[in-house]
């Protein structure tokens, strides 16, 4: 993957910061890094007979295990610091493993330089006192924006890989 | 399972039989194996189940894969637009003949040895069959095994059983609260998308009973959320409204308005528009008149169909009402696990940009990433756990709340409705039907 602007390096180290704070549960300093205009969206993912000429099958275009804005995000991040999202405390264990970093185009916008990055996901997660553990896996597209030099989430879409989904919710952030 | 345990009735069910009159459940029915293995003869496969919506195959060929426990299912609207539960197993050697989840297909081949089958069923091909079967082999018995197949106002629902009632005498007087429901618009509900679907370590039942009734529980599993104020502090919110069970069906309703003095838009919060339709499209001016007083509508259909019907909003920072609805089946594939099927629907004809804030209204509350059933499957998932213990199987789960309550003689919708609902009324109602199949 030619990176011919050179932010490679810039943007891999936003991913694996952004990764740090996901990972801490410091999900304040998470929203920091997202646009004022942020959308994030996981697709549903269903089995369908395979495209012949490549590609990815069975995206399902208009429903979600996530559809968010920043309000929405914002519910999701107040609700852990009440102290009473009972599937999140105790916390969760997670790590993400963030693999395969490509930075797709870079554009200027009127919003500001926006950048298209693929990453691959890897995101464990472990519960109570229970040796057993989930293991989740995507493909995480997104524009990062150049918004007073720093670079910012503006939109991410996670393609997953499971159909039936193995975790018995999604309180967490890909 | 020995034939003998078959024969007399399980030492568990024994038990429940002397303490649900009681309001008490041994805990060991949500997590034991022998139970489980006799709920699939006894329940799953005599119950009329939910498949589909028929706005997800709206076209000759559409399908969509479908479970009852673990028998698969091609639900299909074939050429003559009639809707079929086809049993996915070829007639052949037993290998799957579809493996994409939805689609249209006119025909369905095996890749085996590719003995090919209509969408009504009908095997139609069979390779080389002169040379391989001479004149012996007689496809109109090899037809691709079906369920019995009812609908009910676009619902789609299969039984297994061939002596099983019709759907609508099944459903009984749950009807008039479906149709609350589901005839709110001349146009009908449409499925938008494809289900969530996900497996958690809980037992069917922990799920069904909660939307069946368990209003209580509101205030504690769902505390972030009222800290927040998307679900209001008042506990009168979770207390009010009406619990109407039907008698002998299992099936269950709470059916919910504004609390006195709150300030709630009536219908659920739906669009204006909306409820000028529904003036004219419910059945009865009864039905109507209910509908406009309620904001928050729960039913559970015996045994696994669940469908919640909020007033909500997209966040918690959002001024006004979007209400949102949703079917779910509690699909059991282990004593103590379920997939669960979620879908969002909405009235085909309501405004556009409606449609898009209700799905928002959804997926922010309920669903796998939903800040309400988050906690639930936290909750359920370790009752679930501790039941499969030997010293939490011992246990009697105490359902004893509304013995005292008297009945509310001036309700006017069918069955027997409580007002009030704090109440395990509707919850000893589901077990006790369940109680009644499980020792037949």
């Amino acid at each position: 993957m030619a990176d011919e602007n050179g932010i490679l390096p810039e943007i891999t180290d936003f991913l694996y910061r952004e990764a740090e704070l996901l990972d801490d549960g410091r999900y304040r300093e998470w929203m920091d890094l997202l646009t004022e205009d942020v959308r994030y969206q996981v697709p549903i993912r269903v089995t369908k007979e395979r495209i012949l000429e490549g590609g990815v099958s069975g995206v399902v275009e208009n429903m979600f295990h996530l559809d968010e804005d920043r309000d929405s995000l914002e519910m999701r991040v107040d609700r852990v610091e009440t102290g009473f999202a009972w599937a999140e405390d105790p916390p969760s264990r997670l790590r993400h493993f963030i693999t395969n970093i490509r930075v797709k185009e870079v554009r200027e916008t009127s919003a500001g330089k926006e950048s298209e990055v693929r990453s691959n996901l890897l995101l464990f997660r472990s519960r109570w006192d229970d040796p057993r553990h989930t293991v989740l896996s995507a493909e995480r597209r997104d524009v990062l924006r150049q918004v007073n030099r720093d670079w910012k989430l503006a939109k991410r879409v996670v393609i997953l890989d499971s159909a039936t989904m193995p975790t018995m919710n999604i309180s967490f952030f890909f | 399972m020995h034939k003998e345990l078959k024969d007399q009735m399980h030492p568990i069910l024994e038990e429940m039989e002397e303490s649900l009159p009681e309001g008490e459940i041994p805990a060991a029915i949500f997590n034991d194996p022998e139970i489980f293995e006799l709920e699939q003869e006894r329940v799953f496969a005599t119950s009329w189940v939910y498949l589909a919506h028929e706005s997800e195959i709206p076209n000759p060929g559409d399908y969509v894969l479908r479970y009852v426990v673990d028998n698969p299912f091609i639900v299909v609207r074939d050429e003559e637009r009639r809707v079929r539960a086809l049993l996915n197993v070829c007639r052949h050697r037993g290998m799957q003949v579809c493996r994409s989840e939805m689609g249209n297909a006119s025909h369905f081949r095996c890749p085996y040895h590719g003995w090919t089958y209509r969408n009504d069923g009908t095997l139609t091909g069979v390779p080389s069959q002169k040379a391989a079967y001479g004149d012996r082999l007689d496809k109109s018995r090899l037809g691709l095994e079906q369920i019995r197949v009812e609908e009910y106002n676009g619902m789609i629902f299969g039984t297994m059983d061939p002596e099983a009632p019709p759907l609508e005498e099944w459903l009984g007087d749950i009807r008039w609260y479906l149709d609350l429901i589901t005839r709110r618009s001349p146009e009908g509900l449409e499925v938008v998308g494809a289900p969530q679907r996900w497996v958690v370590d809980v037992n069917w039942k922990l799920a069904s009973e909660n939307f069946v009734g368990d209003s209580y529980h509101t205030l504690m599993t769902h505390r972030s959320m009222v800290e927040l104020g998307v679900a209001p502090r008042d506990a009168r919110y979770a207390m009010y409204g009406e619990q109407i069970h039907i008698p002998g069906k299992g099936h269950g309703s709470m059916v919910i308005g504004a609390p006195p003095g709150a300030k709630l838009p009536p219908f659920w919060g739906y669009p204006e528009e909306m409820l000028e339709r529904a003036r004219t499209s419910y059945p009865t001016k009864e039905q109507f008149d209910v509908a406009r007083e309620t904001r928050i509508m729960l039913v559970t259909v015996f045994p696994n169909l669940s469908i919640h019907n909020p007033i909500r909003s997209p966040h918690h920072k959002y001024q006004g009402a979007v209400p949102m609805l949703t079917f779910r089946v509690w699909n059991p594939i282990g004593p103590g696990r379920i997939e669960i099927f979620s879908w969002f629907l909405v009235e085909k004809d309501a405004p556009e940009e409606f449609k898009k804030l209700s799905s928002w209204s959804y997926l922010r509350s309920f669903g796998i990433s939903g800040t309400f059933e988050q906690d639930d499957a936290e909750i359920w998932s370790l009752i679930t756990k501790g039941a499969g213990t030997y010293m939490g199987r011992k246990h009697r789960l105490n359902y004893q709340m509304g013995t005292h309550q008297e009945p509310d003689p001036d309700w006017p919708g069918p069955g027997v409705a409580y007002p009030i609902n704090f109440t395990d009324v509707n919850l000893r109602s589901f077990y006790s039907r369940w109680l009644e199949m499980m020792r037949s």
